[in-house]
């Protein structure tokens, strides 16, 4: 019987089977006779959530353009669909061939975020294989990691084979390369990776020895092999010629971005303190505005979608936003196409730009100021003041808007109460001021807060830092819900076991794979959903392999403390994440690349300044 | 504007038989809009594609002769209509025809289905000579008492293999898929790669929609 008939008994019992099945418009299917190098592309979350990430887009059709070499989609099935896959013997397979993915050359996970880190050891068990890498002798299937996690990848350390450090629009290909040579020459798994190791951005963990200190730090990261010390992250140089699909699968599903997507710029200059992404992208690289005229026409004709997002970490920050919009506008009018712009800066919200999104769609804005008082946005360097929210709320409500989403962090360093009474009297301020405006829009304002609680992450000049201990985070929780105003201002708050965890993961090193490994066989995956989330099996699992997950979360940590990812190189300098440290206890902000080099040390990448400062 | 209403015949099957109703409705208004082909849009603040289906198809039953009417702004040859929809539709849902509407979806009497199956063939014969087939079916009331065996018209049978039909229409509908699940639930025993497709669509007349 074949895997078809196989799905064929089975997903008519399981919820929304469509996305199980692939022969969505767009999805590749290639003779398997001509194939020589299978990619199997797992997100490691469902569906609905991996077919909206746009990296996994990008490299989809960019490994899909060689002939010969297949890149196929595969997610995580949820508990009904994979309890029908066991019953009836189905491995995990990919949507494209529907055949099982540990027949690939390459199993490749991205890893977005810390939560989906079981679901790669679910993934791996569902698909037939072991879950340890030093449990799977042979060549292929060669288990790799890319994504923003990789960064930091020491907690799956012991189940990947290699991870693929910064961009992976050239270094893929690469690797792939190397492996069909390899199984031409008939090597074996081991020298592949000690050859793979040898190209830059490539990090195979098995090659580095970790010693630690009596106190559980860390004393040193020996490489062996011509392993090199430092892994050095992959980037684009010519990001406006980089690779970018003409088409994007269109599943059959609604799923959480159901829209063509384009890419306006990478990187970003902003430098906000707490955020990885600020720091891991850069360097800041923006695409013309004719590629992105080109790219949004292609997508959308190619998709029929009717919706376009420009993406970005900071779109406006384009130097030519305006241009860009006016560009677009132009196409999306005559072919009824609507343009979304997230992630657009307080800062930067003329009037233009609310005409222009209101002619879109009108929905509710959302602004992060991400702290309550002046003093701590100095702090996490998030440069933008009081009036600058309120200049951009007045022109929201001016333009008939009467909802209006903050987000807020909870538990930055240096946060005192002071900081928590700062937000609500920023909510009461709005308040006052769309009650002082004539022509206001009917009824009452609407605020809502979203409240998420600060994560140190690895390469932020915050990696040094500790998160507030439980009580604490609580306690300015509950402040906040006192001293806020009720009645127009609803708070949304996270949950303090998921960010717990997400702590933890995030800047872990070796030794939580046994952790990772043990809350799995406990029944742990599907972390990010709430339904499925079983903080108190994490717990279980890191007592019974005798760690406390505070020395990871609450600890603050020294700047000469050997870091578990500090033989990664994302081409920042350790002097600068301390300087950036030290500066935020000083609560002094740091200008944005464009208007000053922070001297990140990137730029020596690049081989230029990054902006023209003359 | 001058509007020319046109009914277009297409078939749903392989692994596009996994997408509902809804779904396969908005694949229809993505498919136009890449096509490019002159279909009438509705005004108004969210302009779509303005197409209605003859008769829901059932998730997981194919389908060879299900239709949808569209209106098109400007006169388009059947050959290039059908052309520039199977380019721009996912492999699965193959556009087969398409024409002038003569017959109203409300005309709509029966579907004729042909199901092909592994189970217990003499369990299975003895289930469909029984005098009632009762079953439950989800009304818009609640769950209502129903005799299948009442509704149900067989036109071949032989192992593993029935030709049959049941009343459709805007009025009165029975998914095929009960037939086997009343099976499965009275025997106790299991169906086997159960596949149905829906062959004809017929008119109160006898006549096939078109």
């Amino acid at each position: 019987m074949t895997y078809k008939d196989k799905l064929d008994r089975i997903l008519l019992k399981v919820q929304k089977p469509s996305r199980y099945i692939g022969g969505e418009l767009n999805s590749v299917e290639k003779d398997p006779a001509k194939v020589t190098m299978r990619f199997a592309f797992c997100f490691p979350d469902t569906y609905d959530i991996g077919m909206s990430h746009l990296g996994m887009k990008i490299l989809y059709s960019l490994i899909n353009e060689v002939p010969g070499y297949w890149c196929e989609r595969v997610y995580m099935p949820l508990p009904d669909m994979e309890e029908q896959m066991r019953k009836n013997d189905i491995l995990l397979y990919g949507l494209e061939s529907l055949q099982p993915i540990k027949d690939a050359d390459f199993i490749g996970f991205t890893l977005q975020y810390e939560l989906s880190f079981s679901n790669i050891l679910a993934m791996l068990d569902l698909a037939g294989l072991p879950v340890y890498a030093k449990d799977r002798p042979d060549l292929t299937p060669i288990v790799c990691a890319g994504g923003p996690c990789v960064c930091n990848a020491e907690p799956i350390a012991d189940f990947v084979d290699l991870c693929i450090l910064g961009e992976g629009e050239e270094v893929n290909l690469e690797l792939m390369r190397l492996l069909e040579q390899c199984k031409a020459e008939g090597t074996d798994k081991h020298e592949f990776l000690v050859r793979a190791a040898k190209i830059e951005g490539i990090y195979v963990p098995s090659l580095y020895e970790i010693e630690y200190n009596d106190d559980c730090t860390i004393k040193s990261i020996t490489p062996s092999e011509g392993a090199p010390c430092k892994v050095r992250k992959r980037i684009i140089k010519d990001f406006d010629r980089v690779f970018y699909p003409e088409t994007f699968v269109v599943p059959f599903s609604e799923i959480v971005h159901d829209r063509a997507v384009v890419e306006v710029l990478r990187g970003c200059i902003r430098g906000c303190r707490f955020c990885q992404a600020g720091y891991l992208y850069r360097p800041f690289r923006e695409k013309t505005v004719e590629t992105i005229e080109k790219e949004t026409i292609s997508l959308c004709e190619s998709t029929g979608y009717d919706e376009v997002s420009l993406t970005s970490l900071s779109t406006s920050d384009h130097s030519e936003i305006e241009r860009m919009l006016g560009t677009l506008a132009n196409y999306s009018d005559a072919a009824r196409v609507n343009l979304s712009l997230p992630s657009l800066r307080i800062d930067s919200f003329s009037k233009e730009l609310v005409d222009r999104i209101k002619s879109v769609r009108k929905s509710g804005l959302t602004f992060a100021p991400e702290a309550g008082t002046q003093r701590l946005r100095d702090v996490i360097n998030k440069n933008i003041t009081e009036e600058n929210v309120m200049n951009s709320c007045r022109i929201a409500f001016e333009g008939g808007y009467n909802a209006v989403k903050l987000y807020f962090m909870l538990g930055l360093p240096t946060e005192t109460m002071e900081d928590i009474d700062g937000i609500a009297d920023l909510c009461q301020k709005i308040i006052d001021l769309f009650y002082s405006i004539e022509n206001r829009p009917k009824g009452g304002i609407k605020i809502s807060v979203s409240l998420s609680t600060f994560i140190p992450k690895p390469f932020t000049p915050f990696q040094f830092e500790p998160q507030p201990t439980e009580d604490v985070i609580r306690e300015r929780q509950k402040h906040l819900m006192e001293v806020v105003n009720k009645k127009r201002v609803t708070v949304s708050r996270s949950h303090f076991d998921v960010t717990h965890l997400e702590a933890a993961l995030a800047r872990g090193d070796r030794r939580l794979s046994a952790v990772i490994y043990a809350a799995w066989k406990k029944g742990c995956k599907l972390d990010g959903w709430t339904e499925y989330y079983k903080y108190d099996k994490w717990m279980e699992a890191f007592k019974e392999c005798g760690i406390d997950p505070a020395f990871y979360v609450n600890r603050p940590r020294s700047y000469d403390e050997i870091m578990p990812w500090d033989h990664m190189d994302v081409l920042l300098t350790k002097e600068f994440l301390i300087r950036e440290n030290m500066q935020a206890h000083e609560a002094r902000p740091t200008p944005n690349c464009r208007k000053a080099c922070a001297g990140c040390g990137v730029n020596k990448c690049v081989g230029r300044p990054c902006f023209d400062y003359s | 504007m001058e509007t020319k209403n046109i009914r277009v015949f297409f078939s749903k099957t392989g692994r596009a038989i996994y997408i509902s109703h809804l779904d396969l409705y908005r694949l229809f208004q993505r498919s136009i809009k890449r096509s490019k082909l002159p279909v009438w849009e509705t005004e108004g603040f969210n302009p779509h594609v303005y197409i209605t289906f003859a008769l829901p198809l059932a998730l997981g039953t194919a389908g060879i002769c299900e239709s949808l009417d569209l209106k098109l702004t400007e006169e388009i040859c059947r050959e290039e209509l059908i052309s520039r929809f199977n380019d721009a539709l996912p492999r699965d849902i193959r556009v087969t025809d398409a024409a002038e509407p003569v017959m109203k979806p409300t005309e709509i009497a029966l579907s004729e289905y042909e199901a092909r199956f592994e189970c217990d063939n003499a369990a299975f014969a003895e289930f469909l000579s029984s005098e009632h087939i009762m079953t439950e079916k989800k009304t818009k009331r609640g769950i209502a008492e129903l005799d299948l065996k009442e509704h149900l018209s067989i036109l071949g049978q032989s192992d593993g293999y029935l030709r049959f039909t049941f009343p459709s229409g805007t009025e009165f509908n029975i998914n095929a898929g009960l037939l086997f699940d009343a099976f499965e639930k009275q025997t106790g025993t299991e169906i086997y790669t159960l596949r149905i497709t829906r062959t004809a669509i017929k008119c109160r007349n006898g006549e096939n929609f078109h």
